[in-house]
């Protein structure tokens, strides 16, 4: 690594789309329902993306004045739900970026299930065209799939209920070349039978690229609401957090689910999902990624490099040098500052060295990457560092510092351990 | 305008209970009524100044008052109140106050009826040779039971029905007759006016600016402002800079009259010339004799304090020596852990004084400490006939050359409704203690006797008697010299490296039921390390209880995009402050509770 951590000239971008059709009850991202279906509601939908679009246009405009921003290495459009602006909307936004990527630019879209139609399918297999064949050459989809089980999506409250299989086969018919899927583990319901169907499932599609959540139930979303009253009921009905196994085509009852799975539950799951999908040849590149050979997800590597980053809509956080800044979430506000011609509101923040450090360490933790102690001298704790390496959670290798395989199982405590004390008061 | 009190119209006082009788609530409503202190600044428990003592509602260190009483003889008396501490930790505060007075108000909660501190400082009382008024308090509560505890109390100090005063500190229903009978039962005081000044150092304060505060009563002649005095005992001489009352905040005045109680100044600065107990006489004109001081207090139980943080051993040391300012009974040397680093082994009264001023260390001066296990001081007999005091289990000599152990005993009285005597009998028999005897305080209560090892008090005995006895018993106990005793040397290995600091000495018999107890406990306390971690208790090299302290299989959050990484980062530095509250030994980290861990054994794991 070249220079400090976030220093460097701009080349990668994210452009964050808040809207999806419905809330799923899990969700704590920056995102908005909106009713798409037409009539009247719909025009006001209509008005409020074409204002997206343009806002973006606007704000990648000023950015682009701001700060030295090169060709682009990667674009993200996440969200939200992308995909909900069909290939019409996302024609226009791709239009922006075009003349700005490389040649070999990764671009990725996220993508639900309920949208890859036919017609989405093939747009996405041939948005971008190859420079030196001038082949159409697709943008990366990452696919929301979350479960193939249709009652655990519904415990998530996704109620847009279309296969996702089906879905990543249609992707895949139409040509897209480099599609991943979005799954998550650890949902109230999901016992050991149910994840190796979920496994089983992923491994039959092939995906090039998998990403594999644990559940964070966050406090105020419906989802910790609805657990915390159904661990009330089966209090009172004696029966205390107990998971219950359910077929996978049942519906849960709401009232009948099951506290979290249990921490140790969990634990061996993940293990589970890390083992098997390794068998199979993916590489566990990160805490929750997996990827086949060539395919890993270079924008979010790019973080994970603590690479300078612009991000782009309501929402979207920002990190070049030392500073960081996340723009208002609300998408009406922030459209509108930008339509009079202004900035959107930005929270800033500033990185001093030790915290660029800590993140650059933090990051590169999660992905087993090697650090030169050098750079993070000021933050990690060499002496510490030698007793995790006698216990094989670190490996230290002359003159640099890599969290193993088996520490990134807990990488967080393996990092509160290392860092030194900060002086965080104020 | 200085008003000359006349020796017949002075009355000093204490109020002297059990713990949470009610002092000094029944303080607070004679204040309101002799309109002492405005109703706009009245607040409960108005002399418990310090915030430690607010919070915890209980009295810690005694507090003087003046108040003007005009009573029902049409005249206007001057009397001095002071509100005493009820626990047994603090007893020795009691005994100081009550050699400043000539009566007592003997206070007994109406629902409770007569307690171990009520026996303990109604002894005091009668010792100091103070008339003793007799109050049942909390008459207003639907269980109180006025005819039961005024048997008792009648039982204990003779005193009649038409004696017995009763009340209500909260309605303050009363309290008019309490003052009435201060002002006609207890004798004005006897000092000689024209004698040369003598003035008994009761208590102390020091104050950074101001230097030693004395709180005196004087007993013959009086004292001025800018008067020119000596302290007998340390031979040291001074000016009187300021003198005065407590009204109840210090009030300055002119003199301090024969009879009064009050403070005096002095700008001596070394507490150690200002000792509580000395007498303070004219330096032209000395009193002949000085008045009989105190008992020096000894602390009983021993603790070592460690600050988490390694540097801050100078801050600790600055800390107590403020602290013990104002509290004598604290003592303190330093001491070196292997685990732990420099820390201080100090002395305290009893386990409520050593909590208080770990509190007090960690609130006031902004240290954080650990507290390792309490025990009390061995003597151990060498074979080449010397003696080694063992104030931490460290310090304890090789076996091969010790001859004998002994360990200090206490006289301890338990008093109980009768229906308990059997449980009481079982729980002082794990507790190795000897029944001396028992005595009949009515019917329905009986006081026991009991020698026992002070150790096994320090461990929980006091909790275990209150939580048997649904809270009915109460203890009072006294140093009673030392015995011999068949101890041994408990070790504790965390990933097979012995832990000073968790070491301890306990009886042979219990020590592997002991040994047991402490490292499941310990396994409990300590969190999930990032390797396998054994606990292990040892005799020597014998290893007599092993257990495994399990390795955390995931802890990382799922997601870190680049929306998350503040969030993130921000996440593990909070976790990185919450370790401060853990010690880390070699690879293990230890959360500090664990060094209570002997504390919180289990009932049944000590009473084998
Ligand atoms: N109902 C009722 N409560 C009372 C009465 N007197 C005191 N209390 C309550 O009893 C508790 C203890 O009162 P304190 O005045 O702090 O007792 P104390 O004897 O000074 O306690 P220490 O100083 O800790 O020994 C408080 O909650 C008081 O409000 C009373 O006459 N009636
Ligand atoms: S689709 Fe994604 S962003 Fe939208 S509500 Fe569901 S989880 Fe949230
Ligand atoms: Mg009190």
């Amino acid at each position: 690594m070249t220079g400090r951590p976030f220093d460097g000239p701009v080349r990668h971008l994210y452009v964050h789309v808040p809207f999806c059709r419905m809330r799923c009850d899990y969700c704590d991202f920056v995102s908005r329902a909106l009713d798409v279906s037409g009539g009247r509601a719909g025009a006001e939908a209509a008005r409020l993306l074409d204002a997206y679009v343009d806002g973006v246009a606007a704000e990648w405009e000023r950015e682009r004045a701001a700060h030295d921003v090169r060709r682009l290495r990667t674009l993200y459009l996440g969200g939200g739900t992308p995909s909900l602006l069909r290939p019409e909307r996302l024609e226009r936004l791709l239009e922006l970026f075009r003349p700005y990527l490389t040649p070999h630019a990764e671009v990725t879209v996220e993508t639900n299930p309920e949208d890859a139609d036919d017609e989405y399918a093939s747009w996405a297999a041939g948005a971008l065209v190859s420079p030196a064949t001038g082949a159409p050459r697709g943008v990366r989809v990452s696919l929301g799939a979350q479960s193939f089980s249709p009652a655990l999506r519904s415990v998530l409250g996704r109620t847009a209920q279309a296969d996702p299989a089906e879905a990543f086969r249609r992707l895949r018919a139409a040509g897209v070349g480099n599609a991943g899927l979005d799954l998550i583990h650890g949902i109230p319901g999901q016992d050991a039978d149910l994840l190796a169907a979920d496994i089983a499932a992923v491994l039959k599609l092939r995906p090039d690229h998998v990403s594999w959540y644990e559940l964070d139930v966050v406090e105020g979303t419906a989802l910790a609401t609805r657990l915390a009253a159904s661990r009330g009921a089966a209090r009172l009905a004696g029966g205390v957090g107990r998971v219950t196994a359910l077929d996978s085509t049942a519906a849960l009852d709401p009232a009948a689910m099951p506290a979290d799975p249990a921490d140790d539950v969990r634990a061996t799951g993940y293990r589970r999902i890390v083992g098997e999908l390794s068998h199979a040849g993916y590489d566990w590149y990160e805490v929750s990624n997996f990827a086949l050979p060539g395919r890993r997800a270079r924008h979010n590597v790019a973080y994970w490099r603590a690479r300078p980053y612009l991000g782009l809509g309501p929402g979207a956080v920002s990190t070049v040098g030392a500073r960081r800044w996340t723009n208002a979430a609300d998408p009406v506000v922030w459209a509108a500052a930008l339509s009079a011609g202004e900035a959107p509101p930005r929270t800033p923040e500033t990185l001093d060295p030790e915290t660029r450090a800590r993140e650059r360490f933090l990051l590169a933790a999660r992905c087993g990457e090697r650090v030169p102690l050098a750079e993070v001298a000021a933050v990690v704790d060499q002496d510490v560092a030698g007793s995790l390496a006698a216990a094989g959670l670190v490996s230290l290798h002359s003159g640099t510092i890599r969290v193993t395989r088996k520490g990134r199982h807990v990488a967080d405590e393996v990092c509160v351990r290392l860092f030194r004390s900060p002086h965080l008061r104020g | 305008m200085a008003v000359v009190t006349s020796l017949a119209h002075i009355r000093n006082f204490s109020i002297i209970a059990h713990i949470d009788h009610g002092k000094s609530t029944l303080a607070d409503r004679i204040l309101e009524s002799t309109g002492t202190v405005a109703t706009r600044d009245m607040k409960e428990q108005l002399l418990d100044k310090m915030d430690l003592e607010r919070e915890r509602g209980i009295t810690i260190k005694s507090q003087a008052v003046r108040i003007a009483y005009k009573a029902h003889d049409g005249q206007t008396y001057q009397l001095n109140l002071i509100d005493t501490p009820g626990h047994v930790d603090f007893t020795y505060e009691v005994s100081r106050s009550l050699a400043a007075c000539e009566g007592a108000v003997l206070l007994v909660d109406s629902t409770q009826g007569v307690e171990a501190q009520t026996v303990a400082n109604a002894y005091l009382a009668i010792d100091n040779d103070l008339e003793i008024i007799p109050v049942l308090n909390k008459i207003d509560l639907p269980a109180s039971n006025v005819p039961e505890a005024e048997l008792e109390l009648h039982e204990l100090t003779g005193a009649t029905h038409e004696e017995i005063l009763i009340v209500s500190a909260k309605t303050g229903e009363g309290v008019d007759a309490i003052l009435d009978a201060i002002v006609t039962r207890t004798p004005p005081p006897e000092g000689d006016t024209a004698a040369p000044a003598r003035a008994l150092i009761f208590d102390s304060e020091y104050d950074q600016y101001r230097g030693v505060i004395a709180y005196v009563r004087v007993i013959d002649g009086g004292f001025a402002k800018r008067q020119l005095v000596s302290l007998m005992r340390t031979d040291q001489d001074a000016e009187i800079e300021e003198l005065g009352y407590f009204g109840p905040e210090m009030k300055p005045t002119d003199r301090l009259e024969t009879g009064e109680v009050g403070y005096i100044i002095t700008g001596v600065k070394d507490v150690a010339q200002v000792r509580v107990g000395d007498t303070i006489t004219d330096k032209k004109r000395p009193a002949g004799e000085a008045l009989p001081g105190y008992k020096v207090v000894q602390p009983m139980v021993f603790t070592g304090l460690f600050p988490t943080e390694g540097d801050k051993f100078e801050e600790l040391r600055d800390a107590l020596e403020k602290l013990k300012l104002n509290d004598a009974a604290l003592s303190y040397e330093p001491e070196s852990s292997v685990a732990l680093g420099f820390g201080f082994r100090c002395g305290f009264l009893g386990l409520l004084h050593m909590d208080i001023v770990r509190e007090r260390l960690e609130r006031e001066y902004g240290l954080e400490l650990i507290t390792t296990m309490p025990n009390v001081e061995y003597h151990a007999y060498l074979t080449s006939g010397k003696m080694t005091v063992v104030r931490n289990p460290a310090q304890m000599p090789e076996v091969t050359v010790i001859d004998r152990i002994e360990e200090p005993y206490v006289a301890a009285s338990v008093l109980v409704p009768t229906e308990f005597v059997g449980t009481i009998m079982e729980l002082c028999q794990g507790r190795r203690a000897d029944f001396v005897d028992m005595k009949y305080l009515s019917p329905e209560r009986v006081e026991m006797h009991y020698k026992l090892p002070l150790g096994e008090i320090v461990l929980d005995f006091f909790d275990q008697l209150k939580t048997r006895t649904r809270g009915y018993a109460s203890l009072d106990y006294e140093y009673s010299g030392y015995r011999q005793s068949d101890l041994v040397k408990l070790d504790i290995l965390l990933a097979g490296e012995p832990v000073d600091a968790l070491s301890l000495i306990t009886p042979r018999e219990r020590a592997h039921l002991r040994g047991k107890a402490l490292v499941t406990k310990l396994r409990q306390k300590i969190p999930r390390q990032l390797f396998e971690v054994p606990v292990q208790a040892a005799i020597g090299n014998k290893v007599v209880a092993r257990e495994t302290v399990k390795a955390v299989r995931k802890d990382v959050t799922a997601k870190c995009y680049g929306g998350d990484i503040s969030r993130k980062r921000k996440l593990l530095e909070k976790q990185k402050e919450g370790k401060k509250r853990m010690k880390q030994l070699g690879v293990v980290e230890v959360p500090q509770e664990a060094f209570l861990a002997v504390l919180e054994l289990e009932p049944g794991d000590k009473d084998r």
